[in-house]
């Protein structure tokens, strides 16, 4: 009996290791990212998810794409575009192009796709392409698509999420729930094998106009929790972990064969603020109640006595900022661009003597009750930066009544309704600066909307003349003015812009996007 | 017997009916779809697009129909996010899941049933006390925990285990034994009792006085009469080991449906949400349906055909 038990024991380990073994191997050159998940499809179109997109984005290309540094467009089937008027855009293709299949990609595989993004009713990203008006077939390689008034934005637009080109011949052979299971594409990985919402395996493709990709196989691995994650990478088991929280960094900066990159997050923690009734639950929830922060002086007073350099070292890997727009964007202009401007903006005595103005007496003891709501967590820290902010408006006169909810019960009860009395921080993320009918009074939002706050409507003017204006210095000059009116309106407040800190493999080489995209076109294998 | 397995389908169907129903009404209760279906940028104009071409617009009692009848076609619609068929999705995971949830049952039970007889048999001895041990420690101990602490050890130490997905043959290990330790834990305690209880009874104290060997009093004549209740909480337990595989699995990356249900409701991707919960309740009431026809097999005293 105990040699039995010896034997099986003997079997198990030595399978264990052999098995241990072979997926230790690396040929072909594979790099593995931890996805967090979900993933939800290979067409495109379908979805606006960005964490979906990074996938499509190795599987397909566009027309252009954003620049990997952050610099403008590059082009990707198109080898060249430019504006012929203010509402016509032409594109001529690369020569040759073909997708994965060897079907060809022409003028008219480029319109079919855009038709049928702009006109299905079910996609999520249809909406979103309502800009184009038109798309004209001028020759095999050459298109024109129009819009039916000037687009600022076009570029970013039209490389969009569902900018992504699908092969019509195939696609409309198999039909959609066949290629949703085997996609085509025409960038610089094929999709060899995936389980939905698991694992896809991405192989390079020999014959990418670009030339073949250095890394053999890319795969997306699903893990959604973030202590799996790194333990995974620490095994070696997979080669890069995004959002590192702070308490893990030090472990994995002294692991052997990792390195700790830091890029931009795309993400801006801001405060919204109440200045009105009329929006959300509030009157309905506190009929009869006043905001203090419908006066302009307290709201700029907020703004000053938050000292952003603090708040963002309190998160952890925060840049202070004043204004909320993402790293990708070129709209960072006028004063209050930069983070000196906003360090320097920390004026607690500036903010007394608002709050005086405003006709209280912080230090005779009549002094502005602010209601402060947040989340406990939910970029990291929220509490803590919470705590910290309560103390400084206490600092500069303010009476707060700090009111801290997990974040699920923050969204559900103060966020989403619009429930807040004062102040509430949040995060958001994405580029809502390169896009100003973001801050129009019909957006949805319910918690912010700026546009009230200037009775001239020149804010709400200006947001149309910058989406109008496709001269880039005019176009400039406009956001200075806008921004100016942001900051000193101050109907939402920017604290600061958040870092993330990326674990890699250091047998590979990556450089972080500054619009946040975990994409791995530009992967390279250190010699 | 053909009776009583129909009676029990009928059940089935209308204990369907009532998850449908809660199900249905719950997952619009968490919030507006929409509102995380759509970036922010929207407009209101462009949410209502989104609404109607997904039949959210409609009353929520017409909504309700609709689901209804589709699904007893098969057809729980299409997921919101990917567009893929939501029933695809589903049978795509509990494939995953079933195959978790019976290997986790079946390390239970072995781990278990000898445990809980060995301590039974020798109380009061060092055996007992380990049992009786590892009982409140797998009970108390969440399975998050362990199946890192698995991950730890296996994967990042000693590099023997992959620490996540379903690719590499033993993937299932570590997320089967978490799993499985719990279940382990609740049934060997049970067992214990159970047994105690039937070596205390007098055909047993018979069966030794007639001169049997001790493994054939305890196996053929204690064993099989312990096991009525120790199967009833068996059957309630993989109920739990579905529910628990949520856990498991988000911490293994296995992708099963609890993961997909998960994911689902984070994006309130209603459909999903719907047909994934529609087919835990399935999978479970048609276990529990097996639990109790092996009562009878078990118990020769039992009779269907009376329940029925």
């Amino acid at each position: 009996m105990r040699k039995l038990v010896r034997s099986i024991t003997a079997t198990v380990l030595i399978g264990l290791v052999w098995a241990g073994s072979a997926f230790g191997q690396d040929e072909p050159v594979t790099f593995t990212f931890a996805h967090p998940g979900p993933i939800r499809t290979m067409d495109a179109p379908v979805t606006w998810f960005g964490s979906t997109h990074w996938l499509t984005n190795t599987l397909y290309d566009c027309l252009i794409w954003r620049a990997a540094d952050g610099d403008g467009y590059v082009g990707q089937s198109a080898e060249s575009w430019s504006a012929i008027d203010d509402t016509t855009w032409r594109f001529v293709l690369r020569e040759g192009l073909t997708f994965h299949n060897g079907e060809p990609l022409d003028a008219e595989a480029v319109k079919w796709n855009i038709d049928r993004t702009r006109t299905r009713e079910d996609f999520l990203v249809q909406p979103q392409w309502q800009f184009v008006e038109d798309v004209i077939v001028v020759d095999e390689r050459t298109l024109d698509i129009t819009t039916a008034v000037p687009e600022a934005y076009f570029e970013f637009a039209v490389s969009y999420n569902g900018c992504q080109i699908l092969p019509p011949d195939y696609l409309e052979e198999v039909g959609e729930e066949e290629f949703a299971r085997n996609p085509v594409g025409s960038g610089p990985y094929r999709l060899v094998d995936f389980d939905a919402s698991a694992r896809y395996v991405f192989e390079a493709w020999d014959d990418y106009w670009g030339g073949r990709p250095e890394v053999d196989r890319i795969v997306y691995q699903v893990i959604p929790e973030q202590a799996s994650q790194i333990a995974a990478l620490l095994a070696g088991q997979i080669d890069f972990v995004r959002g590192v929280p702070p308490v893990e960094q030090a472990r994995l900066e002294s692991a052997e064969g990792i390195e700790l990159i830091t890029g931009p997050a795309s993400i801006q923690h801001i405060l919204y603020v109440r200045y009105q009734t009329e929006t959300g639950v509030l009157a309905e929830n506190y009929p009869d109640f006043e905001p203090i922060t419908e006066d302009v002086r307290v709201r700029q007073a907020i703004s000053h006595a938050l000292d952003r350099e603090l708040l963002a070292e309190v998160q952890g890997s925060g840049r202070p900022s004043l204004l909320r727009t993402d790293d990708f964007n070129p709209e960072h202009v006028g004063q209050y661009a930069g983070e000196e401007a906003a360090i320097a903006h920390y004026d607690p005595e500036l903010a007394k003597a608002l709050l005086v103005e405003a006709g209280y007496d912080p230090d005779g003891g009549d002094r502005p009750v602010l209601h402060l709501d947040a989340p406990d967590f939910q970029q990291g820290n929220e509490k803590e930066i919470a705590e910290v902010m309560a103390i400084m408006l206490e600092e500069a006169g303010f009476d707060v009544e700090l009111n801290i909810l997990a974040l699920s019960a923050f969204q559900e009860q103060i966020f989403n309704p619009g429930n807040f009395r004062g102040i509430a921080l949040t995060s958001v993320g994405g580029n809502p600066a390169i896009t100003p009918q973001f801050y129009d009074c019909d957006w949805r939002n319910p918690n912010a909307l700026p546009c009230v706050l200037d009775e001239t409507g020149r804010w709400d003017a200006l947001s149309r003349e910058i989406l109008a204006t496709v001269d880039f210095d005019q176009r400039m000059e406009l956001w200075e003015e806008f921004w100016d009116l942001y900051v000193e309106k101050a109907g939402e407040i920017t604290l600061f812009h958040l870092d993330s800190t990326y674990a890699i493999n250091s047998d590979f080489e990556w450089d972080p996007r500054p619009d946040g995209w975990m994409t791995f076109r530009d992967l390279k294998v250190r010699r | 017997m053909q009776t009583y397995i129909l009676k029990r389908l009928g059940h089935l169907v209308f204990t369907i009916f009532i998850v449908s129903l809660i199900v249905f009404f719950l997952v619009r209760l968490k919030g507006d779809p929409i509102s995380v279906l759509v970036p922010p940028t929207f407009t209101q104009e462009q949410i209502d697009a989104v609404r109607v071409a997904w039949g959210l617009d409609r009353p929520l009692i017409e909504q309700y129909f609709v689901f209804a009848r589709k699904a007893l076609t098969g057809d729980f619609g299409r997921s919101i996010t990917s567009g893929t068929p939501a029933m695809e999705l589903v049978l795509q995971r509990l494939g995953a899941t079933l195959y978790l949830a019976g290997l986790s049952a079946l390390i239970g039970l072995l781990i278990a049933i000898p445990a809980g007889v060995i301590a039974a048999v020798r109380r009061n001895t060092p055996w007992d006390f380990l049992t009786t041990a590892f009982a409140t420690l797998g009970t108390a101990m969440p399975n998050f925990w362990l199946g890192l602490i698995l991950i730890l050890i296996f994967s990042v130490n000693l590099r023997v285990l992959p620490a996540y997905g379903a690719e590499h043959p033993l993937a299932i290990l570590m997320p089967a034994f978490t799993l499985g330790t719990g279940l382990a834990a609740q049934i060997a305690r049970l067992t214990r009792s159970s047994m105690l209880e039937v070596l205390g009874q007098d055909y047993v104290r018979t069966a030794r006085s007639k001169g049997l060997g001790e493994r054939i009093v305890v196996w053929r004549h204690a064993f099989r009469n312990s096991l009525i209740p120790v199967i009833t909480a068996f059957g309630l337990q993989l109920g739990w080991l579905l529910g628990g595989s949520v856990v498991v699995e988000a911490v293994f990356a296995w992708p099963g449906l609890g993961r997909l249900i998960i994911e689902a409701i984070n994006v309130r991707d209603i459909t999903v949400v719907q047909a994934g919960v529609l087919w835990f309740a399935i999978t479970f009431v048609l276990i529990n349906l097996i639990v109790d026809l092996t009562y009878a097999v078990i118990d020769p005293r039992i009779d269907l055909r009376r329940s029925a």
